[in-house]
């Protein structure tokens, strides 16, 4: 029972760490920009995609493992050829952002749902075009496996649940760091804040907003390669549900913060758990009714907004 | 000026009556609008197979362009985005389904009031929970109602889990009116019947946005705060509209699940659904009365039809939905006034032509140009 | 009940159909062009007249449209459908054709919108129509079918109550379905895990199925055999969502249960991702067997390390090897033509879209010879009731009650270093009439009528 509990929570944990790096790319587009991304969930599919082309090729480069030391060497080349997969995401999202979504800004919000619906739908044929009609699996889910972690403390657990957790952390701790201490950071929060005052200063916005949005699509990109390389595929209708997900966590965790998104994305990672686990028919409607209690409660979220993004 | 009938002057223009409206008129131009629409709509199941279009799949698109023009009380008035819409739409479908599946009612009409009851009733009740919230958080509260309603029913077995119900009592159609009709007989007669209801609901909710009530629901959407200060119910009216606009999702799912007398989950309660008519609304023109239903018929002629045209068939549709969005800024119906005058324009001078190509390459080559020096600073990271 | 059930073991399966004369073959499928080149003997046919030559065809092709999952998840199974049913296809038109007639197959994605699909299929003219693989999708297309009464030949949409309680043939004139339904494969499931481990062995059991129509009407089916073969008791049942990206609470408890069996009706991803967790989570040293219906539909996602430990998986109506390709020439050439073409290995969904075809192209040309003209949908709708035919996985029957009947396949699933590709091994191979009830009956009562 205990045991139990414990890998249920490592469980729910690690689908939250995978949530929140999804999320973590809509709540800044979206805290910074002003626009709700409905392509998000097509740029977290590409990357799973593009992880796939990537590490198939850095594996190649490799011969496959035998003992500890090469499954952690061949570790760190998948986890780099994932950050290489998710950085091409970043000349794909600002593209997007500098080309489609730029010429809007001072339309009414409606016509972004609109605009980044239709990318959507593009996004799903350029992946159908490059990637073919059926799931492809980059197949290094068990090699990672045997990078020993949890057994070292007499536990068994996947490896690459912990390796998930770990750069997850590494994620949120990153992002907290570049919007409090760098000077890049300060700006976009300056910009998200004030528009005009930032310009006044000798911003430039559209610079800003092509970084911020390239950014979000790498977070997404990154969730991606780190599902694909996990025990899932990448499959052409994969971006759906995590992007649905995504609303509910930035929703829950408070607008445009980055810890409510953090908080949010483990919450609704171990309660869906734990709500599986206790009573499995409530599988689907999970997270959306955790979020309906906590809006119902707590309207404005759990951390209503952080102030910096905004 | 001679008499015609139905038509005033008015401010010195001409303002065509419409019956059973008092203090509403149309400009000649779009009274002639109407009537072409209307002889369209009732012509529909003769002609369209002429210019080689399905007249069942139009159907279904009106369909969904009723709710989406019961969404669009809420968006254009309120200035509410509903991202949940399909829990309108499904439990309108549903209630017919389990009316017909699990209570063996076999009289179409009465089905259909039924599916009217219990959509409406869900509306209210979520209504009830959503009316004080605003922007983003009254979308994503919508679309949680939503996609609890679906995981219930996808799960359940009282509805057949996502296998869906059949709308047949014994293994035939429902009658309409009392009488049991051959295939072709019973789509037509359910057909007309919706559009009378539909001309009477477009009717009804012309008369609503243009009442003190719809000015009192644009007060809403534009400042609430000012709303309450000078006397409005906000809640209680946001609640009102939105049991209206759930209405008309409702009868529309209802009539689907007439039409297609097989009621499954994906196709009217998900989330995506929801989005769907969402994108309706905004893509026909959400600033007018009918867009919402244009949009509904291009949408699901689109998302049905593309399919059997091409292979890249998302990518059609994105296409189209990118052209609507940059050369048509207010939606199909909203365009029209400015695309016609433009139309008129290039009439007379026809050189105005060459001036437009030039613009849209000029446009593109401004778009390519900046997509360029983006990729080139985030790559190089120089200018 | 277990030892009622009599079970063809490899070998002997292979000694009658392998040792068969290729004459004996020629005669079992009527001698025709179509029915020999299906059943995959198109060399036997050069002596033979074609008596068809006489009767009174149309000069235009034939249209007929498949509808089947193209994209995404569920692709897995469909795109093998839309490769069999083309193979069928450009083997019938290889050989001439049906009574000379040409097939022009047109394949759509079936997405939610099957029954608006088969409209547009029958606005556009179609003689025939095949697909679905949804059983939802199905369901809803049955009535239509009938009402508009051109020949639907469903490829998967297997849930078992479709034809049993639904849509009686008595309701049912138009619409059929190809490959077997869930009961058979479930139920060989039971027996697999009876016969292998020993009903006395059996005391508990637990599944993971997908949370779906399917998956609820598989894991009540198999529950339902095998409490009645071995007396076992269910310890555990979770139904991820299809399509899910994490099984991981499910795989933790059936890690605390220890079932011995674990039954799983998961498909495509699915299939994938529960060997995934499942090995990564340890569970197949906390499970006697599993054993899994259509784990073999993603034979080729999988990789050596999925595959090993105590699977047995199914394969509904179609095994490549089984009879061994080695001895099995029509077997054989299907294996080669299919890697060729498409450069993966057919599994029984490849069966569904190819059996499909071949049951209405070779009704259609008996019903040519018979009539000596081509037939209007409703006599060939008689045709095909009561019809049988060969492909290379064998004879196949469509049931009076519009349902196909094949032998179901179940073997153990492991790897091939010389193909580099998943395979089973030490296959069993159940007879229709002894996994599903007889006709008339439901399936229900059937079960619980078992003593």
């Amino acid at each position: 029972m205990i045991e139990s509990f414990v890998t249920h929570t490592l469980n729910g944990l690690y689908y939250g760490f995978i949530l929140f790096m999804i999320a973590a790319g809509l709540t800044i587009i979206f805290g910074v920009l002003g626009i709700l991304n409905l392509a998000h969930g097509e740029l977290y599919a590409l990357g799973a995609f593009l992880v796939f082309s990537v590490v198939g090729f850095a594996t190649g480069l490799v011969a496959s493992p035998t003992g500890t030391v090469s499954a952690i060497v061949f570790g760190i080349v998948v986890l780099a050829a994932s950050l290489a997969a998710a950085a091409i995401l970043l000349p794909v999202g600002a593209v997007v952002e500098s080309v489609f979504v730029r010429p809007i800004y001072e339309r009414d919000e409606v016509y972004q749902l609109l605009l980044t619906y239709a990318l959507l739908l593009i996004f799903i044929d350029v992946m159908k075009f490059g990637w073919g009609q059926t799931p492809v699996d980059p197949g290094v889910y068990g090699t990672l496996n045997r990078i020993p972690t949890t057994e070292l403390v007499g536990f068994g657990y996947p490896s690459y649940n912990v390796i998930v957790m770990l750069v997850g952390l590494a994620v949120f701790g990153w992002l907290v760091w570049f919007f409090d201490r760098s000077k890049t950071g300060r700006i976009v929060r300056a910009t998200a804040i004030n528009r005009d005052m930032a310009t006044a200063i000798g911003v430039s916005t559209d610079r800003t907003f092509t970084l911020v949005f390239a950014m979000g699509a790498f977070f997404a990109g990154f969730g991606g390669a780190m599902v694909s390389i996990g025990p899932g595929t990448a499959f052409l209708e994969m971006g759906l549900d995590p992007l649905v997900l995504s609303f509910v966590i930035i929703v829950i965790g408070g607008l445009g913060s980055l810890k409510g998104a953090f908080v949010g994305a483990l919450i609704v990672g171990v309660i869906s758990r734990w709500a599986i686990w206790l009573y499995p028919p409530v599988e689907l409607a999970a997270p959306f009714a955790v979020m309906l209690i906590i809006l119902l409660f707590k309207p404005e979220g759990l951390y209503g907004t952080w102030g910096e993004i905004e | 000026m001679s008499r015609i009938p139905f038509v005033e002057e008015r401010n010195g223009e001409s303002i065509v009556r419409v019956p059973l409206t008092r203090g509403l008129g149309l400009t000649p131009v779009q009274a002639v609008l109407v009537l072409v629409g209307i002889v369209l709509l009732f012509g529909l199941p003769f002609f369209s197979g002429l210019v080689g279009l399905s007249w069942e799949r139009l159907f279904r698109g009106i369909l969904f362009g009723i709710a989406a023009v019961g969404l669009n009380l809420l968006l254009r008035h309120t200035e509410l985005v509903s991202f949940g819409h399909a829990a309108f739409f499904g439990s309108g479908a549903y209630g017919v389904a389990v009316l017909a599946a699990h209570y063996d009612v076999s009289e179409g009409l009465l089905l259909l009031l039924g599916a009217v009851l219990i959509g409406t009733l869900v509306a209210i009740i979520i209504g009830y929970f959503v009316a004080g919230y605003v922007d983003i958080y009254f979308a994503l509260l919508t679309l949680a109602f939503n996609q609890v309603m679906f995981a219930t029913v996808f799960r359940s077995g009282f509805f057949n889990y996502n296998d869906g119900l059949q709308v047949r009592i014994g293994g035939d159609r429902p009658s309409l009116f009392g009488l049991e009709w051959t295939t072709l007989g019973y789509n037509l007669v359910l057909y007309y019947t919706t559009i009378v209801l539909l001309l009477v609901m477009l009717l009804g909710m012309w008369k609503l946005i243009n009442s003190p009530f719809g000015r009192a629901l644009d007060a809403i959407g534009q400042d609430r705060t000012r709303a309450r200060f000078i006397g409005i119910p906000v809640e209680r009216y946001v609640w009102i509209s939105f049991t209206i606009s759930g209405l008309y999702g409702a009868f529309a799912g209802g009539v689907y699940a007439l039409l297609r007398l097989h009621v499954q989950p994906e196709p009217t309660l998900y989330v995506f659904v929801s989005g769907e008519i969402l994108f309706m609304a905004i893509l026909g023109g959400f600033t007018t009365l009918v867009g919402p239903l244009i949009g509904g018929i291009v949408l699901v002629y689109l998302l049905e039809a593309a399919r059997f045209w091409v292979t890249y068939y998302h990518a059609l549709t994105g296409l189209v939905l990118l052209a609507i969005v940059f050369f048509m800024p207010k939606g199909i119906v909203g365009s029209l006034p400015s695309i016609g005058a433009a139309l008129a324009h290039r009439r007379h001078d026809p050189g105005l032509v060459r001036e437009d190509i030039r613009g849209i390459a000029a446009a593109m080559r401004r778009a390519v140009d900046r997509a360029i020096t983006t990729v080139r600073i985030i790559v190089f990271g120089v200018n | 009940m277990a030892s009622e059930l009599t079970m063809m073991s490899d070998s002997t399966a292979e000694s009658e159909s392998g040792g068969m004369e290729r004459r004996t073959v020629l005669k079992a499928v009527g001698g025709s062009a179509i029915a020999v080149a299906l059943a995959g003997c198109g060399e036997l046919l050069e002596d033979e007249e074609d008596p068809l030559e006489e009767a009174e065809v149309p000069d235009e092709p034939i249209e007929a449209g498949l509808q089947t999952f193209l994209e995404g998840a569920p692709a897995v199974l469909g795109v093998q459908a839309e490769y069999g049913a083309e193979t069928a296809v450009r083997r019938i038109n290889e050989n001439d054709g049906i009574a000379g007639r040409q097939i022009d197959l047109t394949v759509v994605e079936e997405g939610e919108e099957a029954l608006e699909n088969y409209q547009e299929f029958v606005e556009a003219g179609m003689d025939v129509t095949f697909g679905p693989i949804s059983s939802g999708n199905h369901e809803a297309m049955v009535p239509e079918v009938n009402d508009q009464g051109v020949i639907n030949v469903a490829t998967d949409g297997t849930v078992t109550t479709l034809y049993e309680e639904d849509h009686p043939p008595e309701d049912n004139q138009y619409s059929f379905r190809f490959q077997n339904h869930d009961v058979m494969e479930a139920l060989a499931a039971a027996v697999e895990a009876t016969e292998l481990l020993g009903a006395d062995e059996i005391e508990t059991y637990a599944g993971i199925n997908p949370g779906y129509a399917f998956g609820f009407d598989e894991q009540e089916l198999f529950s339902a055999g095998i409490e009645q073969l071995a007396d076992a008791e269910l310890v555990y049942e979770g139904f991820p969502d299809l399509g899910t990206d994490d099984m991981s609470t499910h795989i933790e408890e059936v890690n605390s249960a220890e079932p011995d069996v674990l039954f799983s009706s998961a498909w495509g991803g699915d299939a994938t991702l529960l060997l995934e967790q499942g090995h990564g989570a340890g569970m197949f040293d906390n499970i006697e067997l599993l054993v899994g219906p259509v784990l073999y539909g993603s034979a080729n996602d999988l990789s050596e390390a999925l595959v090993d430990g105590p699977i047995r998986s199914g394969s509904r109506n179609f095994y490549w090897d089984q009879p061994s390709v080695d001895r099995w020439d029509p077997g054989r050439e299907l294996f080669e033509e299919v890697q060729e073409e498409y450069d993966v290995v057919p599994t029984a969904h490849f069966m569904s879209g190819y059996g499909a075809v071949t049951a209405w192209a070779t009704a259609a040309e008996k019903a040519v010879r018979i009539l000596g003209g081509w037939p209007e949908q409703e006599q060939l709708a008689d045709i095909l009731v009561n019809h049988g035919f060969y492909t290379p996985a064998g004879y196949h029957t469509m049931g009076p009650d519009h349902q196909g009947y094949s032998n179901a396949h179940f073997g153990e699933l492991t790897w091939s270093d010389d193909l580099d590709a998943a395979i089973l091994e030490d296959v069993n191979v159940y007879d229709p009439k002894n996994v599903s009830p007889p006709q008339g009956q439901t399936s229900r009562d059937w079960i619980a009528d078992w003593d």
